[in-house]
């Protein structure tokens, strides 16, 4: 008996009802550093704090008054810090059934406690977890087969059916149709194979209508690595789906108006194109006529005709010659306007260089003219084109400072919201700013045709090339004392290329 | 058998035009074996019909519009004729817009003239071309 008491791996003591030891075990002596034959008469006043000791005593009043068996956690100081033993104590009682004194069996249940306490805390946190899952998520649960056998709340809302009606069915219930056999099958396969599967998911409600979802299925696996059941974890995007369709659709729609467009304009692109070929063949023939014959007309009945005669006819010529320039520059100008443009860096003053050279002494332009030419920088465009809009603002200065004597042409650039402007300014008739903005416009001229020759196509050829170059033209003039004409080419981001 | 000599054949809608060019090619002295026929089917029908009376011309003068057989078909015909596949021809036009250009040297046209409205240049340009092909020019024998 003795033997048993002591190797129990519990604390075993008897103490009186003044609470001296009559007995320890082995474990009690070995815990609190005590021979038994010190023990044996002491209380618990004698070995504890007074604080301990009163717990303990406490308990072993209440289980002598009581004359009962009582079950209760002790705090005990061990070495390493306090312990939590779970006591049992009972009355010894004698041959008449009166208690004499407590015995007790106490054991050591800090390990067991400190346990419990992780797996109460662990229990906490995963119910936490399931708490903010259920209040934010789409939660279903499946056997391995697919049989629904949990959905919380959210699944019952957005689904509308009860959590009855859901509970022992499969997922066919809330299929929506729309997404092909082979992605289900996928599905399956996926989460068969323990790996979790996530897509958007097209569902149906029990009222018929639809909803999208966003599908995590998450497949918790035995030990076997077969999966045992299927947690699918949903958001409801319902309303991004919605939005993402009407996007995709609006862009839909986009698309195929623009390429209506541009069919329209490519059909008008070509009917203008037949219009210019046509303009130009059956325009100028008829005009050859009309010249020849007034030619043949002077050529060989001259001397019938008097001098109103010659007059008249020579109108006659003139004006069929100006109709043929006319057309001529028109056609000009639709050209230019279906012409590809090449960008290329353009070495402006050497050009303007060329072009003064090719235009001062022309024989209509006798009068002395004073060239200001500044540095030009280089500039980025059409070679072809801009070199167009150099002759015509050039030969517009030549024109009209004509009168001058001498004429002044200055030609330089400066800065302008961004973009390096060139000018070139004359001193001569100018114009009215209150026209200016109608420089540009085809056929649109600002001096009666007596005064100055021209059709009207030069500055309006101007403005067509300049701004599909991207950039801005414009005039001012001052009646009597000249007019200054301004174009902006953007700088070119692949500049460098071309250097 | 005798044939008739022809030097220039002038294939040309337009009467105005063609009467232009007569009376400049005949001004100087460039008309005297001069056909002018009104559409490509006739120059076809001339150059190409069995039992011909008349020589090949020296030079063809083609105008590119004109009804039933345009002048692309008839150059291309008489490029494609052993008889007449180097026969100088000049075609004539009233447009640079003419998008035929390209095909009409592909074809193998000799020049391509666009007819000034300018009469004096219109003038000269006949004249400048009847001379080069008929008195500078020398042709394959």
């Amino acid at each position: 008996m003795q033997t048993i008491v002591d190797n129990s791996a519990a604390v075993i003591y008897a103490k009186d009802l003044r609470g001296r030891y009559l007995l320890v075990n082995q474990l009690y002596c070995e815990l609190f550093h005590h021979n038994k034959e010190e023990v044996l008469g002491k209380t618990d006043y004698d070995i504890f704090s007074r604080e301990d000791a009163d717990a303990f005593r406490d308990m072993d009043l209440r289980v002598a008054a009581g004359n009962r068996t009582l079950r209760e956690e002790e705090k005990v100081p061990l070495d390493d810090g306090m312990h939590t033993y779970i006591s049992v104590k009972s009355t010894l009682k004698d041959a008449t059934g009166l208690p004499y004194g407590v015995f007790g069996i106490s054991t050591d249940i800090t390990e067991l406690k400190a346990v419990e306490e992780t797996l109460r805390k662990s229990l906490q946190e995963v119910s936490d977890y399931k708490f903010a899952l259920d209040e934010s998520a789409i939660v279903a649960i499946t056997d391995q087969k697919g049989i629904i056998t949990h959905v919380n709340d959210n699944f019952c809302k957005i689904s509308k059916y009860s959590r009855e009606e859901l509970i022992g069915q499969d997922h066919r219930l809330i299929n929506s149709g729309y997404h092909p056999r082979t992605t289900i099958r996928d599905l399956w396969v996926t989460i068969a194979h323990g790996k979790i599967w996530r897509g958007e998911v097209k569902n149906r409600a029990k009222d018929g209508a639809y909803y999208w979802v966003d599908n995590t299925i998450v497949p918790f696996l035995k030990e076997s690595g077969k999966p045992y059941q299927y947690v699918a974890i949903r958001a409801d995007i319902t309303h991004r789906k919605k939005v993402d369709e009407e996007f995709h659709k609006l862009n839909e729609e986009l698309e195929e108006r623009v390429n209506l467009r541009t069919v329209q304009l490519e059909s008008a692109r070509k009917e203008m194109e037949a219009f210019a070929y046509s303009v130009s063949h059956d325009l100028r023939a008829p005009l050859r006529g009309v010249l020849g014959f007034t030619t043949m007309l002077e050529d060989e009945y001259n001397s019938q005709l008097d001098s109103e005669g010659q007059r008249i006819t020579s109108i006659i010529k003139n004006s069929t010659l100006k109709m043929g320039q006319l057309i001529d520059d028109l056609l000009a100008f639709s050209r230019t306007g279906k012409q590809e443009i090449t960008m290329r860096a353009v070495d402006t003053g050497k050009m303007v260089r060329e072009i003064i050279e090719e235009l001062a002494p022309g024989t209509s332009h006798t009068h002395q003219i004073e060239w200001i030419v500044h540095p030009l920088p280089t500039a980025h465009g059409d070679n072809h084109l801009i070199r167009q809009v150099w002759v015509n603002l050039i030969s517009t200065a030549i024109k009209y400072s004509g009168r001058r004597e001498p004429a002044r042409i200055e030609i330089g650039h400066f800065m302008h919201e961004g973009q390096v402007a060139f000018f070139v300014r004359d001193n001569g008739v100018g114009f009215n700013n209150k026209y200016k903005d109608k420089l540009f416009r085809v056929f649109q001229r600002l001096h009666k045709a007596e005064e100055f020759e021209g059709t009207g196509v030069g500055l309006a050829l101007v403005e067509k090339i300049v701004s599909k170059h991207g950039g801005r033209v414009w005039g001012e003039g001052d009646p009597g004392n000249g007019a200054r004409f301004c174009f902006s080419l953007p700088e070119s981001r692949y500049y460098d290329e071309y250097i | 058998m005798k044939q008739d000599p022809v030097d220039i054949l002038l294939v040309e809608d337009n009467a105005l035009d063609a009467e232009l060019t007569l009376r400049e090619l005949k001004k100087h002295h460039l008309a005297n074996h001069l056909v002018h026929l009104k559409d490509g089917e006739e120059a076809l029908e001339f150059l190409f019909a069995n039992g011909a009376t008349h020589s090949l011309p020296k030079l063809v003068l083609l105008d590119i519009q004109m009804p039933k057989v345009s002048g692309i078909e008839v150059l291309e015909q008489i490029r494609s004729h052993e008889l007449t596949s180097t026969t100088p021809v000049v075609v004539l036009t009233s447009s640079k817009e003419d998008p035929d250009i390209r095909r009409c040297y592909d074809l193998g046209v000799n020049s391509y003239i666009v007819k000034p409205v300018n009469f004096e240049r219109f003038t000269e340009a006949i004249r400048t071309l009847g001379m080069y092909w008929l008195l500078i020019n020398q042709p394959p024998t």
